[in-house]
C-alpha cells in the first residue's frame, strides 16, 4: 500500500466531510471527494494530504460559484435527502437534533470566510503549517485565526440556541 | 512558532494554549508552557476553558457531517484517473494532428498565393464554357419554345451612358426562368465575384459608333421594350446590363440594336440585331477580329456562321448576331437558342 492510498483510507471520510460543510449535499460532497482523489492519483503529488484539501476547497468554490448560477442553494434542512431522519432517533429527538443542526449551519455563516476556513481545515485534521500553505496565512497566525474562530462560533451557537428557545417558550 | 515564556514573568497567551492544546509546539516550548502551567493557576484555568471550547467546537461541527457512506475502492479511482490519462492523451494526439494539418494547409495556401501566375478572367470563363453549353443547347429542343415567352429581365436603374460606372441589376424572372439561369452559370468556378462593369467584351464601343458614322443611344430595359416590343435581342435568362441603339436610317427600317448581358462569371456576351451591312460592318470592325475574309452568313448561306468570337444568322435584309469571348461551339449553341427565341415572339 503507497502513501497515496493510505492516505486515502485514512483521509477519504475527512475530505467528503470538509466538502459537505461547503457544499450541503452528501451525494455531491462524495462525487468531489472521489474526483479529488482521481486528481490526486493522476498527479501523484508531493505533498499529498495538503494537495488533497486545496484541491477539494477549489472544487467547492467552483461547485459554490455554479451552484449559486443555477440558483440552486441547497439548504441543510430541505432538499438534501442526505439529511434524512437519522436512523434509531426517535421523533422529538429528531426534532432537536434538526435545531440543532440548524443553530451550528447559521453559527458556521457567521465566521468570516478565513476564520471558517481555518476553522474546517483544522477540523479536517490539517496541521497549522498545512493550514497556513493553504490559506497563505502566517503560521504563528493560524493559532490567533483558531482562537477567535472558535470563540466566535460557540458564541454564534449559543445566541441562535438561546433564541430558539425563547421562541418556543 | 516562537514561545518564550519565563515561567514568572508573564502569562501566557490565550493563542499560545490554542496551538498548545492542538499540538502545534515544538516539544521544548511544550515543555516551557507545562512548567509555567504547573505554577500559574490563572493560567492553568485559562488552559481548561480554551480546552473545553475546542471540545465544544468539536462537537458542533461533529453535528455538521453527512450520513457515514461507504468508502469506494480505491480500485475505482485507479480506473478512473488511468481512462482520463488515457483520454488526454487521445485528446492531445488528435490536437497535435489537427494543428499539424492546418499548418500543413496554411503552408500550402501561402505557398499557392504566391507561386500562381495572375491569370486573365477571360481564359478562366472560356476554359469553363463547355460544360455550361450542354444546358443551354437543351433549350432548343421544341419543348423549349413556349418558354420563350416576352421578357421576365428587367434593369434595375436606367442605364446612362458612362460604362465606368457599375450598375445594379434586379431581375424578375419567373421561377422557371429563374432556375434556368443558374444552369447556365453555374458550371464555371469562379474565384473572383463577378465583375459589374462592361470590361471583359469587345462591343460596342465608341470605335464602333465612329465606324458606323453615328451616335448611339444607351436605352433602359423599358425605353427599349416601349421602342421595339417583344423584339429587343437578348437571351432569356440572363440579366440585361446595357442596351444600345444605332441612328435610324432614312427608309424606316428599324435600327442597330445592341444588348448586351452579363454572366455570373462576369463575362459579357452581347446581342444584336439590325440591317445585315449594319451588323456585318460591325462585327468586322470589332478590334479583335483576325479573319482577313467576311465570314459572315449572305443571302445565298443563311445560315449560322462566323468566327473569332461572334456568331452571326441572316434573316433576309436582317441579321442577328451574339459576340462573346466564348468558343465557337458555345456560340453556335446560343445562337440556336437566340433563333429559337426570337422566331417565338
Amino acid at each position: 500500500m503507497d502513501d497515496l492510498e493510505n492516505l486515502y483510507q485514512t483521509t477519504y471520510t475527512a475530505v467528503v466531510r470538509f466538502l459537505y460543510r461547503k457544499v450541503w449535499d452528501a451525494d455531491r460532497a462524495e462525487d468531489l471527494a472521489q474526483e479529488v482523489f482521481v486528481r490526486a492519483l493522476r498527479h501523484r503529488p508531493e505533498k499529498p494530504r495538503a494537495w488533497v484539501f486545496a484541491v477539494a476547497a477549489n472544487l467547492a468554490r467552483d461547485e459554490a460559484r455554479s451552484a449559486i448560477r443555477r440558483k440552486r442553494h441547497l439548504t441543510l434542512l430541505k432538499g438534501d435527502p442526505g439529511q434524512g431522519p437519522t436512523p434509531n432517533v426517535a421523533a422529538d429527538d429528531q426534532v432537536e437534533h434538526d435545531e440543532r443542526l440548524t443553530a451550528v449551519h447559521g453559527a458556521l455563516d457567521t465566521l468570516s470566510e478565513r476564520d471558517r476556513e481555518v476553522l474546517l481545515l483544522w477540523d479536517a485534521g490539517l496541521s497549522y503549517p498545512e493550514i497556513a500553505e493553504q490559506t497563505k496565512l502566517a503560521v504563528g497566525a493560524v493559532g490567533t485565526t483558531l482562537a477567535r474562530a472558535r470563540k466566535r462560533l460557540v458564541e454564534a451557537y449559543d445566541r441562535q440556541h438561546s433564541r430558539d428557545h425563547a421562541a418556543y417558550s | 512558532m516562537t514561545v518564550n515564556i519565563r515561567e514568572t514573568m508573564r502569562h501566557i497567551p490565550e493563542e499560545e494554549l490554542h496551538a498548545y492544546l492542538d499540538q502545534a509546539l515544538s516539544r521544548a516550548q511544550c515543555v516551557e508552557i507545562e512548567s509555567h502551567l504547573a505554577g500559574c493557576a490563572g493560567c492553568g484555568s485559562l488552559r481548561d476553558g480554551i480546552a473545553a471550547l475546542r471540545d465544544r467546537t468539536t462537537a458542533l461541527l461533529a453535528t455538521l457531517s453527512p450520513p457515514r457512506g461507504f468508502t469506494p475502492a480505491i480500485d475505482l479511482l485507479q480506473e478512473r484517473a488511468t481512462a482520463r490519462s488515457a483520454r488526454r492523451h487521445h485528446v492531445r494526439r488528435a490536437a497535435a494532428w489537427a494543428a499539424s494539418i492546418v499548418f500543413a494547409v496554411g503552408i500550402g495556401w501561402w505557398a499557392n498565393t504566391f507561386s500562381r501566375p495572375v491569370s486573365r478572367p477571360v481564359a478562366r470563363v472560356a476554359a469553363a464554357v463547355p460544360a455550361a453549353v450542354p444546358a443551354v443547347a437543351t433549350h432548343d429542343a421544341p419543348d423549349a419554345a413556349p418558354d420563350a415567352a416576352p421578357d421576365p429581365i428587367a434593369i434595375g436603374s436606367a442605364l446612362t451612358g458612362d460604362r465606368a460606372v457599375s450598375r445594379s441589376i434586379a431581375s424578375t424572372a419567373t421561377p422557371r426562368r429563374a432556375e434556368r439561369a443558374p444552369r447556365l452559370v453555374s458550371a464555371p468556378t469562379m474565384d473572383e465575384p463577378p465583375r459589374a462593369e462592361l470590361s471583359s467584351g469587345s462591343l460596342p464601343s465608341s470605335d464602333f459608333e465612329s465606324t458606323l458614322g453615328g451616335m448611339w443611344r444607351t436605352l433602359s430595359w423599358a425605353g427599349a421594350q416601349h421602342e421595339r416590343g417583344d423584339s429587343v435581342p437578348h437571351i432569356d435568362g440572363l440579366p440585361v446590363v446595357e442596351v444600345q441603339v444605332g441612328q435610324a436610317k432614312p427608309g424606316g427600317s428599324r435600327s442597330i440594336m445592341v444588348v448586351a448581358q452579363q454572366l455570373a462569371s462576369g463575362e459579357v456576351i452581347r446581342t444584336i440585331e439590325g440591317p445585315a451591312a449594319e451588323v456585318s460592318e460591325l462585327l468586322g470592325s470589332r478590334p479583335g477580329s483576325t479573319s482577313p475574309s467576311s465570314p459572315w452568313p449572305t443571302m445565298d448561306t443563311p445560315g449560322i456562321s462566323g468566327g473569332d468570337g461572334a456568331m452571326a444568322m441572316r434573316f433576309g435584309d436582317r441579321m442577328l448576331a451574339i459576340t462573346a469571348q466564348l468558343p465557337n461551339d458555345s456560340l453556335r449553341a446560343m445562337m440556336r437558342r437566340l433563333n429559337a427565341e426570337m422566331r417565338a415572339k
